[in-house]
């Protein structure tokens, strides 16, 4: 395997990853912005206006028809949040010529199609076609009031809305209702003009194939465009210190109760993430962890227990489902494991079960092709160049001393829970 | 060693019958660092009622037992649990159970030999007492209630329930709080007994491995068991006709869900180009570019193209189309449209392309190991090797489609299944 970034222009990078491991080329396409409450739900359009037609293919018909072609070539666009960030995501997977049934040329097709995808939408009159626009605008609704229907990942969303109210982190990465009335394609096309121009621009290549033609095509095309500074919000942030934690508690019709807790951690320097990265699962990654064991096995209050790091805020959240009626008691226990974390409750076996389990996910970043290029791109956001086995190096040096200092500057910020149970505290 | 062989795709999977009557599946990939095995065994929620081969004895099990087997083996006499042990390691395992059969697997880098001494100790070693199976009670219970509030469960449950009127695939695979009630130690043990010799099991094998070396390393870690005759499997007769042709229920959901199935006969000796045929069919009907699916998605009934799959056993068989739409009426209507028309007029051009796709989609499931193996094992319940779709690919005609698009997408088979919002 080896990796390669090549800077077209400042903000804008060809990352190259030449494995030999799969049947298939990967290609994607990021486009990365600071989230805002103004330009959230344009992101979101945008994403999903794009995928309706190219000035060559003007309709999704045709796209798809290309793409069957191609031996099913597999086009998938999404919106992610990342920190106080966003990313216009969007992926082109295809078979690797060596694997097809009659000798074809696929690659260089592939890259191709997913740039003029995201770089040469169809335009009529000066702006997005109406139609396209209108129909995105129904569907993106209908995405936002879709929320709930994962009770899990919606107790999740609302505990960090809670934290982050009016914060960039507190907003939904599919933006709001309410603003989309106000997009007009005219609007949206001129939003998108001063995106490809601002925006921090990732393109990745990952498979079997001669690298020199891509870069070509990579270089030439964006021959026209400015080197642009992107102003992506990348600064580790203080947390202030919380003297009673929020409680937030939402009645909805469910049968089993969803308790998520949100932790800050007040860490100023972002090299003690590894060490934050070996408490979190300590705590709560796997079934040798404290929360799984405790809460799980031996108290048998939940079926899925387990916590979560998100990085880029220096937050963990927990989340159990649980009886309701056993509320107090999973909290109770869950408070005790932090404690227990804090006073160093937790024996070197624990500490070595959670870094061979976070070295084995580390050994497997390479082993999925989106997953390596997930992790490049954590690389180019937080401005490092670490290889795999150096993360694995950072992993393996947390002591014990290390993990009981992050425990004692854990701090519960929010805790929520979803019940059926009419209640507001 | 038996050896299969795909030219096209570059794989090979190496077979073994061991003389205890358990089959090895060998599928080497030099370029990766990972290991992956999987152990299955040939029951799941459908055998519920068997004869027992050494005693003669007919058992009709409550609802759930496979399942509730499945939680119990990690757990050992000396205390450890087998699953923590392997997570120590650094190895990833877990199990599951499905209507026929239930596989206890890892996924490691590293550690490997210690891992397959775990993973084939606590496979033929059980260990209930009254005490563990009472405990393990609490926490199923959670897992059925967390599926009770998943819509896309019980859309695909009443799916079932439209379909079949009596057949065992209508079980839920947990069970229910008041099944599960019923089990004790006394009937984990004998289903344990009757379904965990090696002569109704599996194991395949993936990664960077030499077939021979292996296969060594698998049998010195076989514990001696006693042959066993053919487990007679009692299942209820099903009607060739549909049990129901709609089913809807309430749920917080905001949109709709709906799933569209089509019953098809048990039993056909060309099954694998049946599936094959059946899935070009699926894509040509509602896939991405199909003229239906750009109406619906431009009218807005349709947001994403819906999932399609054809799911097969001995006992049963059918397709399915799953998704999320403000209208399901409407698009069941349409359906049967464009099922009118491509009978009339078959698209060849659109079969072509399509059928290229179906290849793309066969090819991408050999990316993982863990993917590879799994589909092999569950293929292998049901009598098939996986690389047989790769190699009979080709064989699907124009004329064979048609055929099956007659036989299979029939008005009298079809099912429409909801989940409609509150209120």
């Amino acid at each position: 395997m080896s990796y390669q970034k090549i800077t077209l222009k400042e903000g804008i990078y060809f990352h190259k990853i030449q494995t030999n491991k799969f049947k298939t080329n990967l290609f994607a396409i990021f486009l990365t912005v600071p989230i805002t409450r103004e330009n959230v739900t344009k992101n979101a359009l945008t994403t999903t206006v794009l995928r309706r037609g190219t000035n060559k293919m003007p309709t999704q018909e045709e796209i798809s028809k290309k793409l069957e072609e191609m031996y099913g070539a597999a086009f998938d666009c999404g919106i992610e949040k990342i920190g106080d960030n966003q990313s216009l995501k969007f992926y082109l997977e295809v078979v690797n010529n060596q694997f097809l049934p009659e000798k074809e040329d696929l690659v260089e097709m592939s890259l191709e199609l997913l740039m003029d995808i995201v770089f040469h939408p169809l335009i009529e009159n000066k702006q997005f076609k109406e139609e396209y626009v209108q129909g995105e605008k129904e569907n993106l609704k209908q995405i936002i009031e879709s929320k709930l229907d994962n009770k899990a990942t919606y107790a999740l969303e609302s505990c960090i809305e809670n934290m982050y109210e009016e914060k960039p982190y507190g907003l939904y990465k599919y933006g709001y209702v309410e603003d989309l009335q106000g997009i007009t394609a005219k609007t949206l096309y001129e939003y998108y003009q001063g995106l490809i121009q601002s925006c921090q621009i990732d393109i990745f290549a990952s498979g079997d194939f001669g690298a020199e033609k891509l870069e070509r095509i990579v270089e030439k095309s964006f021959k026209e465009y400015k080197e642009r500074k992107p102003n992506l919000v990348l600064k580790w942030e203080e947390k202030e210190e919380i003297k009673e934690p929020k409680k937030k508690i939402e009645s909805k019709q469910i049968s089993q109760g969803k308790l998520v807790i949100g932790l800050d951690v007040k860490t100023d320097k972002e090299e003690e993430n590894y060490k934050t990265v070996v408490y979190n699962t300590v705590l709560g990654g796997g079934s040798n962890s404290k929360l799984f064991q405790n809460v799980r096995e031996k108290e048998s209050l939940a079926y899925t227990v387990s916590s979560s790091y998100a990085r880029r805020k220096q937050n963990i959240f927990i989340r159990a489902g649980i009886e309701i009626e056993n509320y107090d008691k999973a909290l109770e226990i869950i408070k005790k494991q932090l404690q227990d974390m804090k006073e160093g409750n937790f024996s070197e076996e624990d500490l070595n079960n959670a870094k061979n389990l976070l070295l084995s996910t580390i050994e497997n970043i390479p082993e999925e092709q989106d997953t390596e290029i997930t992790y490049y791109f954590g690389q180019e956001l937080a401005g490092t160049e670490d290889t795999i086995e150096m993360y694995q190096e950072k992993i393996k040096n947390v002591s014990k001393k290390d993990v009981v200092e992050v425990a004692n500057k854990i701090q519960i910020n929010t805790i929520y829970f979803l019940t059926n149970q009419g209640g507001q505290e | 060693m038996k050896v299969v062989e795909s030219l096209k795709i570059k794989e090979k999977v190496y077979i073994e019958k061991l003389n205890n009557g358990l089959t090895v599946m060998i599928i080497p990939k030099e370029t990766t660092n990972k290991k992956f095995v999987i152990w299955g065994t040939h029951f799941g929620s459908v055998d519920n009622h068997f004869i027992v081969p050494s005693t003669n004895e007919e058992i009709t099990l409550p609802d759930g037992v496979a399942h509730f087997l499945e939680h119990k083996m990690f757990e050992q006499e000396n205390g450890v649990n087998s699953l923590d042990k392997l997570m120590a390691l650094g190895v990833d395992p877990n199990a599951y159970t499905t209507n026929n059969h239930t596989a206890y697997y890892f996924e490691c880098t590293s550690h490997f030999e210690e891992a397959l001494d775990e993973l084939m100790d606590y496979v033929q070693h059980p260990y209930f007492t009254n005490e563990n199976v009472e405990k393990e009670k609490g926490i199923i219970g959670q897992e059925i209630k967390m599926y009770e509030d998943d819509p896309g469960w019980q859309l695909y449950m009443n799916a079932l329930d439209c379909m079949y009127q009596n057949n065992p695939i209508k079980i839920d695979i947990a069970g229910t709080v008041e099944s599960i009630s019923k089990i004790d130690k006394e009937i984990l043990y004998k289903s344990y007994e009757t379904f965990y010799h090696p002569s109704n099991m599996v194991m395949v094998v993936c990664g960077n491995f030499k077939p021979e070396e292996i296969l060594e390393e698998i049998k010195k870690r076989l514990v001696e068991r006693k042959e066993q005759g053919e487990i007679e499997r009692i299942y209820t007769q099903e009607e060739a006709k549909i049990h129901q042709k709609y089913k809807e229920v309430s749920m917080e959901v905001s949109i709709p869900l709906f799933a569209i199935g089509f019953k098809d006969k048990i039993g056909q000796k060309d099954i694998v180009k049946r599936n094959i045929a059946v899935e070009i069919l699926l894509n040509m009907l509602i896939g991405k570019s199909s003229k239906l699916y750009q109406k619906l998605y431009s009218e807005g009934v349709l947001m994403t193209e819906p999932d399609i799959s054809y799911d097969f056993s001995e006992q049963y068989a059918y397709a399915l189309i799953t998704g999320q739409s403000k209208n399901p009426k409407k698009i069941e209507e349409e359906l049967k449209e464009e099922i009118k028309s491509q009978k009339e007029k078959f698209d060849v051009e659109q079969f072509e392309r399509l059928k290229r796709k179906v290849y793309g989609d066969f090819v991408v499931e050999y990316n993982n190991i863990s993917d590879i193996s799994r589909m092999f094992l569950s293929d292998f319940f049901k009598g098939i090797n996986s690389l047989e779709y790769i190699e009979q690919y080709t064989s699907v005609s124009v004329e064979y489609t048609k055929q099956i698009l007659t036989e299979v997408f029939d008005e009298n088979n079809k099912i429409l299944s909801a989940v409609l919002p509150k209120g």
